[in-house]
């Protein structure tokens, strides 16, 4: 990862005066809690006590599931950045293809299924079968558009930034204006039931805890369908052969290629898989945000600010995941709490933990 | 076939830089050639060079009868080159065992892997005591280790072994010396090394590079150590 790392004049004083640093620990631990004292006073008082939990706990449910599917796109974004040194500003517009592949892959396994009727009026496996195929279904075709990306472009701009970031950014716009021929502009939104034969999806319904306590059981899966693949990532990358050449390559890609391991092979694999997972995050976030041409701009974003703030640009893996969380989290509380400013949030809380530590959470 | 390497007339750039400026060397089959010189002088290039990093704008570089000049990097090492690089580069975020399994070459060992870790256990302790830490958390000396373990994953014929003992304690630089000294049995070594008193045991021959060029060769380590003039004028050091 070869990054400018700009010298903090602040961490260089705490350095030398320890107990500063104490003191402005204490500070800021106290002010943190001040601050959650207020703005849950401010919460309470504005919503009631119970209007209050409800949204809090809506806001925490909804937040955790989009960080997980976020971790998921940024991790793909994370991978291209720190395997082929490449900023890939069209990874948002594969995360809003992934979508409109999802959904269409998934409109067409349901009528297909209908047509050749083998699951007759079961309802819930054809729903489950069309949502797995495509989850599959987007993962591949993205993995295959990223995989020839690469492979028919960027491969020969490797080491010309310039080159890369322009040519990135023209796939940006190509994607989002052929989709926008496809599927129109980013007023219309595309949800899987209103557009189902038989207007069904089979994660529909509530997770009911009395009063207003209710949580979409949608959600809910996501979190565990977010940590689910993370987890087979993870697995992969400490116990498999090609895991591990990723993780040697992120740290020095020539080091690999000199050990026999063919780079360029390596590379277009890692593409692949950058791509695939923005396409399956786009696709299994259907059924909540639907697909909307105007996606793409705005989560790649969201994937900049996530790997700024939790400084993953120091090629800290880890930092994506606390990066996503806290967009996540901040978006969904924003959202519950302070609708009018939920699309600027993040960038507040990204400035503030810029000032405060300018590697982000996890870099230095 | 006597050489296992031989470079005929090379040329390298990099950049807009002229680095190496026409060297010719031969690298006999089962000996340690040296490499000397100061710093700056070619050498390293000349090992980046073989490997294809940076490979000869003019001449060529035969590995076991093939022209391998114009090879991909990891093809060339495929043939049968372990590198062992100058900074050591071992990864850091992965453990000791898995900068092993990441170095081994699909088909690149004829015996069991258990068998071949054994061998580096005996040769490196330190590997076995540390093999399932983290890299980064390794001292420099057992990093040499590491980085020298690492080629010795796959079967290779020559092993380009680049300053092992820069940054090293005197004791410890001599105990890594002690065991190229013993992997001379089982492959050919090119060695770089600034130093060369502490390798002048080790070696069969010599090439002094200065400024992109060869300047002086032999095969007398003996005669080297005693040539004084030689010695002060391209090795930058006086007796």
């Amino acid at each position: 990862m070869r990054m400018e790392r700009v010298g903090n004049p602040l961490s260089g004083y705490l350095k030398e005066n320890p107990q500063a640093k104490t003191i402005l620990a204490v500070v800021g631990v106290i002010a943190t809690v001040i601050i959650g004292i207020i703005l849950v006073n401010w919460g309470v008082s504005s919503y009631g006590f119970d209007g209050f939990v409800v949204r809090a706990s809506k806001a925490f449910v909804d937040g955790l599931a989009l960080s997980m599917l976020l971790f998921l796109m940024v991790s793909g974004f994370f991978l291209i950045f720190g395997l082929c040194d490449i900023i890939n500003f069209a990874h948002g517009a594969f995360f809003m293809l992934g979508g409109f592949m999802g959904f269409t892959i998934y409109i067409g396994t349901e009528a297909f299924l209908l047509d050749i009727g083998i699951f007759g009026t079961n309802y819930l496996m054809l729903s489950i079968v069309s949502f797995i195929s495509s989850a599959i279904g987007a993962t591949l075709v993205l993995a295959l558009i990223g995989g020839g990306i690469e492979f028919f472009t960027i491969r020969r701009l490797y080491g010309n930034a310039i080159a890369q970031i322009l040519l990135t950014v023209g796939f940006m716009f190509i994607i989002t204006q052929l989709a926008e021929i496809a599927w129109g502009s980013s007023v219309i939104t595309y949800f899987i039931v209103p557009n189902s034969e038989i207007n069904y999806f089979f994660i529909d319904g509530v997770f009911d805890f009395g009063g207003a306590l209710i949580f979409e059981v949608y959600r809910v899966f996501l979190i565990f369908l977010g940590l689910g693949v993370a987890l087979v990532m993870y697995l992969a990358f400490k116990y498999t052969r090609i895991g591990l050449l990723i993780q040697a390559g992120i740290e020095d890609s020539e080091m690999v290629e000199a050990l026999g391991t063919d780079i360029k092979r390596l590379l277009t694999i890692v593409f692949m898989l950058g791509a695939g997972l923005a396409g399956l995050s786009g696709a299994v976030l259907v059924p909540w945000i639907g697909a909307n041409t105007g996606h793409g701009l705005t989560y790649l974003i969201y994937a900049f600010v996530i790997v700024v703030v939790g400084g993953a640009h120091y090629g800290r893996f880890e930092g994506t995941f606390f990066g996503a969380l806290i967009v996540g989290l901040s978006i969904q509380f924003a959202a519950y709490f302070a609708p009018l400013i939920d699309s600027v949030i993040v960038f507040i809380i990204m400035a503030i933990i810029l000032i405060v530590k300018p590697g982000g959470l996890t870099g230095t | 076939m006597r050489n296992l390497l031989e470079i005929q007339d090379a040329h390298v750039y990099i950049g807009s830089f002229y680095i190496l400026q026409g060297i010719s060397m031969v690298v006999p089959k089962g000996e340690v050639t040296l490499l000397l010189g100061r710093n700056g002088a070619g050498k390293s290039t000349t090992m980046k060079a073989i490997l294809g990093i940076h490979p000869p704008s003019e001449g060529q570089i035969v590995f076991k009868g093939e022209n391998i000049s114009h090879v991909p990097t990891h093809d060339i090492v495929r043939k049968g080159i372990g590198y062992v690089p100058d900074t050591r580069r071992i990864f850091g975020s992965l453990t000791v065992e898995q900068n092993l399994v990441v170095s081994m070459r699909p088909k690149g060992l004829e015996e069991p892997v258990n068998e071949r870790l054994e061998f580096i256990f005996d040769l490196f302790p330190d590997m076995k005591r540390f093999f399932k830490q983290k890299a980064k958390s390794l001292s420099g000396g057992q990093q040499q280790m590491l980085a020298v373990a690492r080629a010795l994953m796959n079967d290779n014929d020559l092993l380009l072994v680049d300053e092992p003992t820069e940054g090293l304690s005197p004791l410890l630089a001599k105990n890594l010396i002690e065991a190229l000294d013993r992997l001379k049995e089982f492959a050919t070594i090119l060695l770089v090394e600034q130093n060369f008193r502490t390798v002048s045991k080790l070696g069969d021959n010599y090439y002094i590079f200065d400024n992109g060029k060869i300047v002086h060769q032999g095969d007398n380590m003996d005669e080297l150590v005693s040539d004084k003039e030689l010695v002060a004028q391209y090795l930058g050091v006086s007796i």
